[in-house]
Parts: structure tokens; C-alpha cells; sequence
């Protein structure tokens, strides 16, 4: 019964953390994502005349 | 300590950085595989090296080439190291001169000399340190051979440039530069010589820059009086003009003193290239590679590793995991959880890493031998008449791996104009992602020919792309300015490593998001199926899944799939497309050894397949992309319409399919 | 005059200004202006793109642009 509620709570609890971090890093798009973020400053954008 | 690698779009800069920091960067032979600056840290841990796009010049045309001018404009920097391409050292050494204007310490790392040899050319490297006044290390960026010896010289040597000045601009250039160093005097840490020569070029980046610091109405004047002495003295076309002949001037000198030239031999390069960009059989030789591209990876390498894997997922692991889970007495909910959740969502995305990584393996190969930047050329006329040019085939080859770099590589594409519509239409690109769903219901359908069938999907992808930028660039995207001009790298045998290394590099990334968001994913969709309004372990017809999918099934009853788990699976394939095949796989669950490809028959039909399969191509991108296109575009109203164009493009084709192939009598 | 070469012919480029002023500035950065020596690689069919070459690198520009550069013969 024990095995059974670790194992449960382990795959809920993991399954959560991940499926958070993923819609986290993909809404941020490649860029805020990047481990280098704090040092780079490349930032990205078309001219505002074009739109 | 800071150091910032620079030199011209592809002389190995890359490749330096993963030598020297032991990373593994995105490389690639053609101009402009980095779009955005990268750091990474020394392997001795001397400090920070930053990777930038390559320039010919600080004077940019393309938003990649801004990146490097705003960072030398705003950002501190201790060190720079130029790498120069040994074989082209009279085009590289126009951007070491105006590096040297900067001020800054620096050193270059002379590339490519093995190349150069090839074509004749002998380099003295000493004597070439003696003429610019700084260090000179000759290296192999591939194969890492001269990196130690760069690596000392960047952490002892003093760097400091000896020599001041090495370009003359002619008495009335320097005149205005004095006048500009007396008005910019304490208002900026930079080299005003370097940001006055800038200037006088006509760089927007540092105009802006300028402007900012002081008053333009003083500035200008400055710009235009020596613009039109010079014009009226030396009958010189523009200021830019004649700054560029001063330096051309100097570079002459230089390398008549350090270069030697001798006859060579007509490089294989030339020879391989009169094949590929034949004139008549440049555009079958490239469908034709694409065509082997898909038997190889659905045919005869690809499917029958992953009938393996599938194989021993169903069976030894199943197996093991059922005995575990008696072993400890697993209840109901937990066996079903594990069986019927994770090995069959997860292991059933799994299945397919083979096939993916053939298919970045060719991906690889492709960006690695130089044959991009021919296809660029072939694939040139065709989008010149629906309004984009060739380079914008580049971003849309890469987008057949995933569509985010893909995205992020239309920053090379120098009009916006362009760069906008290249960026809308990428996602129309058949990424790996989408490969998995393809992969299974071919061979459920059409088993017969499945590479003809694939292909055809990502031909469509294509052509609809061509057609909508045709559309769009007449319409809600109209401009006439369009610019076409590519580099040609030379042919490059791949190393099989570096092919290796690029291809774990693409993959992992699938490997990865298997185990974190399709393992959540498959967790979830599992819960959603197995609980319902009624309580845990429903029929899953009356599972929270179904009426979830149910609610939206009617819309897709007129393209052949109104069912509800087909909708239940186009919901998480916007999380992301892997998703749709693991939801499918815990939807359609089959104990034993039943396949899944067998049961699909009972819910589809081959059109419906098809109709089905269509949709996935085209349908709204993945979150990851969807994000992407907002960060590129910076405009809400394009992310918007990137969306609801694809959604719309979807349903109608899948539409015209489903509906008219009926008609037909196909079934 | 570029329209006259054909794959295999070479010439001198006299007069860039009648090409856009961007073509222009790219190939000024590849190190292609005026005075420089090229050598037509080949031509794409249907009114395609042409290969350059100039001091052994090649470059894929327009037949429009192409035509605009006023070369002599070698």
C-alpha cells in the first residue's frame, strides 16, 4: 500500500513539475528560455516600421 | 575577463567557441548559422567568451549583423579575438581594420590557412602581427589544432594594439574627426575615432548612438560638409565611398607583404558544384536527395529500427515493468497508470527517435557540406516570383528539423519585408515532431508507399508556403525592395564527428522532452481517460478525455475525423506535436500484442488518414513556435495571424481532401 | 552588358552604380567592386540567379542585378 502511494505521488508529483516548467520555457520562446539570458543582449524584433 | 570572438559570416567562429569553451554550439558551412550572440567559459577558465553572428562589416545591413554593432556600442568587452579566413584575407581584413579603430586589446586567430594553402596562397602570420601591431595565431577552428597556442596568447600576452592609426583618411577625414573628438570629448568611453569613422560610413547603429549622446543639429553639418568637399575635390561617389577605398588602399599593401601567391589547382569544389547547380538539373538533383532522404528514414533504415524498438518496448519492458508491479503489489490504479500511462504514451514517442535522428542526420549533412547555400540558389527563382528570395529557403530547410530555429535563422534575411513573411511561413514546414504521426499512420494506411506518401506531405508544406507568400506578398505584404545575394562557401568533406555531434545535438532535444513534458503529458491524458463525471476507472467513452474532446469533435466531422479522441489529441499537439502521438497511443490502448496501427483502421479511413495527416502539417504551430514568432516579430497582431491563417489553411485543404476525394469515390 | 557572358566568361567590372544601392553594398562587403576581376560560374535556367566568382569565392546574384553591372571583357 506504502509502494503504492510513493509511486503515485512520485509520478504526480514529477509530471506536474515538468508539465509547469515546459509551458513556463515554451511561452517564453527561445529566448527568455536560454540559460544565457541574464548575458545576452541580442534582442530580437522586427523594425516597428514594417508592422 | 570578457572576449568577444568576431570575424566575417563563416570563418569558423563557432568552431573556435566550441573548441575553446568545450561547448557545442550550432554549427554549420554557410553565412549566417549564428544569429544572436552566445557566451560560454574558457576550458582553463580564464573567462567569458562570447560568440557573435559574423559581420563583413560594423556597418550592418541585416538584423544579425546589428546584434554585433549594438553590442560593441553598449556592451564592455576586455578583449577581441578576429578571426580572419586565411583564404579571403583581403575581404576579412576590412573589418579587422575597424576593429583595430575600436581601441580595444586585440588579437586574431588566422583561420582556414589549410584552405588557402590549397588555393595557393602562403601566409606569413609573423609578419602579418608586425604590420597590424597585434598578436597573430594561426589556427584549424575544425579540428582544434592552434587553440592551446591561442588560448596562451589571449591569457599572457599584452593585447594592446602597438600601432595607432593604421588607415590615413586624408587630410580632410582626419580634420573632421578632430572636429567630432573636440564636440564628443567626455560624453563616451568609446574610441571616437572609431564611432567618427562609423559615422561618416553612414552606420545607423552609431548615428543613433550619437545622436543620443549629443545634438544632432551640431553633428550633421559635420557629416555633410566633408561629404561634399570630398565629392567636390576627388569626384568620390559617397563619403562611404572613398573611406572604403582608404582602407581597400592599406589592405593592398598589407597583403602584398605578407601573402604569397602561387598557381593552384582547380579546387573539387568547383567541379561538384557544376553538378548541383546545373543549370537544368540543380532543382531534380535536390528532390531527388529528398526523395532518398525519406526512403532512408521511412523505408529502408528508419522503420524497420523502430519495429525493433517497438518490439522490445511492448515486449521485455512491458513485461519487466508487469512483473515489478505484481512484485509489490501495485494496485489497479497504479498498474494501469504505468502500463497503459507512461509505456504506452512515452514508449510510444520513443519508438520513433530512430527515424528522427536519420532524419537530422541528413539535416546535419546537409548544413554541414555547403550544399545549403546551393539550394539557396537553385530554389532562388521560384521565390523570387511569390515575392521572398532564396535565402529564405534556408530558415525553412532548418524548419524540418523544428520550426523555433528556423524561426530564429529568417534573422539573416536582410529586407523586413522578407524576414516577416519567412517567419509566418516556416511553421508550415514539416517538423520532426509532426514526423511520428506521419510515420504511423502511413504504416497503418499505406503501407505500399510510404516514403511517396511522407514526401507528398512535405512537398504540400512547401507549396502552400509558396503559394500563401505569393498571396500574402501581394496583398498584405507589399514592398518592391528585395535582396539577393548569397555566398557560396566551398564544399567541405563532414567529419563524421562533427556530424555526430550535431545530430545528438538536434535529437537530444526529442530524447529530452520525452522524459520531462511527454512523460507529464502521458500522465495527465492518462488521468483524463481513466477518470470521468462517474468516478475512476470509466469506460474511457465517458471519460472526462472524451467529453472534453467531444465538445470541439463536430467542427472536424466535415474533414473526416470528427471523433473525439482525434480532437482530444489536436488539443495537446499545441502543447506540443510529439503530444498528439502519445495521446493517441493512451487513447487507442491496446493490451497484448494487438498493434496500434492495426486498431486504427476501425476509426479511420485511408482518406481520413490523409485528410487527418494534412491537418497536422498545417494546423496551429506548437507553443514553442507560436512564442517564437511573438519574440521575432514583436507584434501581438502577427503572432495572432500566424495562428489563425494556419488553423484556416488547415481546415480548408484538409476540407478540399476529405470532401473531394469522396467525390472521387476514394474512401 | 553582363547578359552577354555566358558560363566560363570572364571579366572586369567598370561600373556598379546603376545596381541597388543594397545589392551594391553586399557585394562591396564581399569584396566585389569596381575593378574587380569575376568569372561567370553559371547560369540558372528561366531567368535564375548567376554564380560569380571573384578571387575564388563564389557569390549567387540576380539576373536583374547581373545585367546592371557594366563589365569588359577579358
Amino acid at each position: 500500500m506504502i509502494a503504492n502511494i510513493v509511486i503515485g505521488a512520485a509520478i504526480f508529483g514529477y509530471a506536474t513539475w515538468a508539465l509547469v516548467r515546459f509551458i513556463n520555457k515554451s511561452k517564453k520562446g527561445k529566448c527568455a528560455a536560454c540559460d544565457l539570458k541574464n548575458s545576452c543582449s541580442s534582442n530580437c524584433g522586427i523594425p516597428p516600421k514594417i508592422q | 575577463m570578457e572576449i568577444a570572438l568576431i570575424g566575417n559570416p563563416n570563418t569558423g567562429k563557432t568552431s573556435l567557441f566550441n573548441n575553446l569553451t568545450g561547448s557545442y554550439e550550432y554549427v554549420g558551412n554557410w553565412s549566417g548559422v549564428t544569429v544572436e550572440k552566445k557566451v560560454g567559459i574558457f576550458k582553463n577558465n580564464i573567462g567569458q567568451l562570447i560568440d557573435l553572428p559574423g559581420v563583413y562589416t560594423l556597418n550592418p545591413l541585416s538584423k544579425d549583423e546589428g546584434v554585433v554593432t549594438s553590442f560593441f556600442l553598449n556592451e564592455s568587452v576586455d578583449r577581441l579575438l578576429n578571426i580572419l579566413d586565411a583564404s579571403q584575407l583581403e575581404r576579412n581584413l576590412h573589418l579587422t581594420l575597424q576593429l583595430l579603430e575600436f581601441e580595444k586589446p586585440a588579437l586574431i586567430g588566422l583561420n582556414m590557412i589549410d584552405v588557402a594553402n590549397k588555393r595557393g596562397i602562403q601566409i606569413d602570420a609573423g609578419k602579418l602581427s608586425e604590420v597590424l601591431g597585434v598578436p597573430v595565431v594561426p589556427v584549424v577552428a575544425r579540428s582544434g589544432k592552434g587553440c592551446d597556442k591561442l588560448v596562451d596568447a589571449i591569457s599572457t600576452k599584452s593585447t594592446q594594439p602597438v600601432k595607432k592609426n593604421l588607415v590615413y583618411y586624408g587630410k580632410e577625414v582626419e580634420e573632421a574627426i578632430v572636429t567630432l573628438t573636440g564636440m564628443l570629448h567626455g560624453k563616451t568611453d568609446l574610441s571616437v575615432r572609431f564611432l567618427a569613422i562609423q559615422y561618416f560610413e553612414g552606420n545607423e547603429y552609431v548615428r543613433d548612438y550619437l545622436h543620443s549622446i549629443d545634438d544632432q543639429q551640431k553633428l550633421n553639418p559635420v557629416k555633410a560638409k566633408l561629404e561634399s568637399k570630398l565629392q567636390k575635390q576627388y569626384e568620390v561617389k559617397s563619403l562611404a565611398n572613398y573611406i572604403y577605398q582608404k582602407r581597400k588602399e592599406v589592405i593592398e599593401g598589407i597583403v602584398a607583404e605578407v601573402a604569397r601567391k602561387s598557381n593552384s589547382v582547380i579546387p573539387l569544389s568547383e567541379k561538384i558544384d557544376s553538378i548541383v547547380t546545373n543549370r537544368f538539373l540543380g532543382m531534380p538533383i535536390f528532390l531527388l536527395l529528398m526523395y532518398f532522404m525519406f526512403m532512408l528514414t521511412f523505408d529502408w533504415l528508419g522503420t524497420p529500427l523502430s519495429d525493433l524498438l517497438d518490439g522490445f518496448l511492448t515486449g521485455p519492458i512491458t513485461v519487466g515493468f508487469e512483473k515489478v508491479l505484481t512484485a509489490i503489489h501495485a494496485s489497479d490504479f497504479i498498474h494501469a497508470l504505468i502500463i497503459e500511462g507512461l509505456v504506452a504514451g512515452v514508449g510510444g514517442v520513443l519508438v520513433f527517435v530512430p527515424q528522427i535522428f536519420i532524419l537530422f542526420f541528413f539535416i546535419s549533412l546537409l548544413e554541414d557540406s555547403g550544399y545549403m547555400a546551393r539550394v539557396a540558389l537553385v530554389m532562388d527563382r521560384i521565390m523570387e516570383s511569390v515575392g521572398l528570395n532564396g535565402k529564405a529557403f534556408i530558415p525553412m530547410m532548418i524548419g524540418f528539423g523544428c520550426n523555433v530555429p528556423g524561426i530564429m535563422a529568417a534573422r539573416t534575411i536582410e529586407t523586413p519585408r522578407e524576414r516577416l513573411l519567412t517567419i509566418l511561413l516556416t511553421p508550415l514546414m514539416s517538423c520532426s515532431a509532426r514526423l511520428p504521426v506521419y510515420a504511423l499512420f502511413v504504416g497503418a494506411f499505406f503501407a505500399g508507399n510510404k516514403a511517396l506518401v511522407v514526401l507528398s506531405l512535405y512537398v504540400l508544406g512547401i507549396i502552400v508556403a509558396l503559394t500563401l507568400a505569393k498571396i500574402f506578398s501581394t496583398t498584405i505584404l507589399k514592398s518592391e525592395t528585395s535582396l539577393f545575394v548569397i555566398e557560396l562557401p566551398p564544399y567541405r568533406l563532414p567529419q563524421f564527428q562533427s556530424l555526430w555531434r550535431s545530430t545528438w545535438d538536434k535529437g537530444k532535444g526529442f530524447v529530452r522532452k520525452a522524459g520531462t513534458f511527454i512523460f507529464a503529458g502521458s500522465v495527465f491524458i492518462w488521468l483524463l481517460s481513466y477518470a470521468g463525471p462517474s468516478g475512476l476507472k470509466v469506460d474511457m467513452d465517458h471519460s472526462y478525455l472524451a467529453a472534453i474532446g467531444n465538445a470541439i469533435a463536430p467542427i472536424f466531422d466535415p474533414i473526416g475525423f470528427g471523433t473525439w479522441q482525434a480532437s482530444a489529441s489536436l488539443i495537446t499537439g499545441f502543447l506540443a506535436k510529439e503530444a498528439i502521438i502519445s495521446t493517441m497511443n493512451i487513447i487507442y490502448f491496446v493490451p497484448n500484442d494487438a498493434s496500434l496501427q492495426g486498431l486504427m483502421a476501425d476509426y479511420y479511413t485511408p482518406l481520413a488518414a490523409y485528410s487527418f495527416m494534412v491537418f497536422i502539417l498545417l494546423y496551429i504551430p506548437c507553443l514553442a513556435t507560436v512564442a517564437t514568432i511573438y519574440k521575432e516579430t514583436n507584434s501581438k497582431k502577427w503572432t495572432a495571424f500566424s495562428m489563425i491563417y494556419a488553423f484556416a489553411i488547415a481546415y480548408v485543404l484538409s476540407l478540399i481532401i476529405y470532401q473531394g476525394g469522396k467525390l472521387f469515390g476514394l474512401v | 552588358m553582363f547578359g552577354l557572358l555566358k558560363a566560363g566568361g570572364k571579366g572586369k567590372i567598370i561600373n556598379l552604380s546603376q545596381v541597388g544601392h543594397l545589392v551594391q553594398r553586399r557585394l562591396l562587403d564581399l569584396g566585389i567592386t569596381e575593378g574587380s576581376e569575376i568569372c561567370v560560374k553559371c547560369v540558372m535556367p528561366f531567368g535564375g540567379p548567376v554564380m560569380i566568382e571573384s578571387c575564388g569565392q563564389c557569390v549567387g546574384i540576380r539576373r536583374r542585378e547581373a545585367v546592371q553591372i557594366e563589365v569588359v571583357k577579358l
